[in-house]
């Protein structure tokens, strides 16, 4: 592969990232190829040490996907994060998603009961009081504050637990493939 | 089994590779790719995604060095975080390995 070629097919794989990032990583590359050069090593023997650009590109645009999961926990970073991951094939997906789907069903459960009893929670706040509940209209009125207030504390753990699940899919996905790849299959 | 252990050795110790590098000198990546791919035998390419991890973690930062021959080099330096994780990691590393090694010792 000669260095034209290499620095083509990474830039097909960053497609779609900031323009600025791209110029970053390719500035890198190039850097690196100019340097080897200097050190008087030809164009394909680089190219080859490099190993393929669809992985590195793959691996950059996991990089940058996990830096936004980082800096804002919501569930489009989370998706794009994960998504980011798995496409590294690090995270085997057929084996993994019964698993995941299990686990995911479960916190959306979770999610679900969390808003259901703090809508009871609600009504017996507002409208118990008034329908001459066992134990006087005080008690209704505390219970429905209870509900409400055990419905929140669901919801924090549930959101929790999610930003582990997130945090544990990309560790492990990294610990798996992270950067060793290319070292592995010269060895062969 | 024995390349699965070696693969996991490696990628533990990459980043800790890295930083001990930079301590004792500023370095550029092609150098440092170099040295980590002779000594450790690690594939080249991979300090690319490694460094910009380590500077948007503020443990690197990077500065221009005009060069005699092409554009200008960029170069890495420690920050104070840097020299913290480094020293940090250092001394869970020393204690890892004798660790192992008390183990590998008494099992021979």
């Amino acid at each position: 592969m000669t260095r034209a070629e290499f620095l083509t097919r990474l830039k097909r794989g960053l497609a779609g990232m900031p323009a600025a990032q791209i110029a970053d990583i390719v500035a890198d590359y190039e850097a690196h190829f100019n340097d080897a050069q200097e050190a008087g090593r030809s164009e394909s023997e680089v190219a080859a040490a490099l190993g393929e650009p669809e992985r590195l590109a793959r691996e950059q645009r996991a990089e940058q996907g996990v830096r936004r999961w980082e800096e804002t926990k919501n569930p489009s970073a989370a998706a794009g994060a994960i998504f980011a991951v798995v496409g590294l094939g690090a995270i085997d997906i057929i084996f993994l998603l019964p698993l995941l789907m299990g686990v995911l069903g479960t916190l959306f459960a979770f999610f679900m009961a969390a808003i259901g009893i703090f809508v009871a929670g609600g009504v017996v706040t507002t409208v118990g009081p008034f329908a001459g509940p066992p134990g006087g209209p005080a008690v209704a009125f505390l219970l429905g504050i209870g509900l409400m207030a055990g419905a929140t504390a669901l919801a924090a753990v549930t959101t929790l637990l999610t930003i582990g699940l997130v945090n544990g899919l990309i560790w492990y996905g990294r610990l798996h493939y992270r950067l060793l790849k290319p070292a592995i299959e010269t060895q062969v | 089994m024995t390349e699965a252990i070696e693969v996991q050795l490696k990628k533990g110790v990459l980043a800790l590779c890295v930083l001990a590098l930079l301590s004792k000198a500023d370095s550029y990546a092609y150098e440092i790719a170099s040295k980590l791919a002779k000594d450790i035998d690690m594939g080249e390419g991979t300090i690319y995604p490694l460094m910009r991890r380590m500077q948007s973690d503020g443990q690197v930062e990077t500065y221009l060095v005009e060069s005699q021959s092409g554009p200008p080099r960029k170069y890495y330096r420690l920050t104070e975080a840097g020299r913290a994780s480094f020293t940090a990691q250092k001394a869970e590393w020393a204690a890892f390995t004798s660790a192992v090694e008390n183990i590998l010792g008494a099992a021979a």
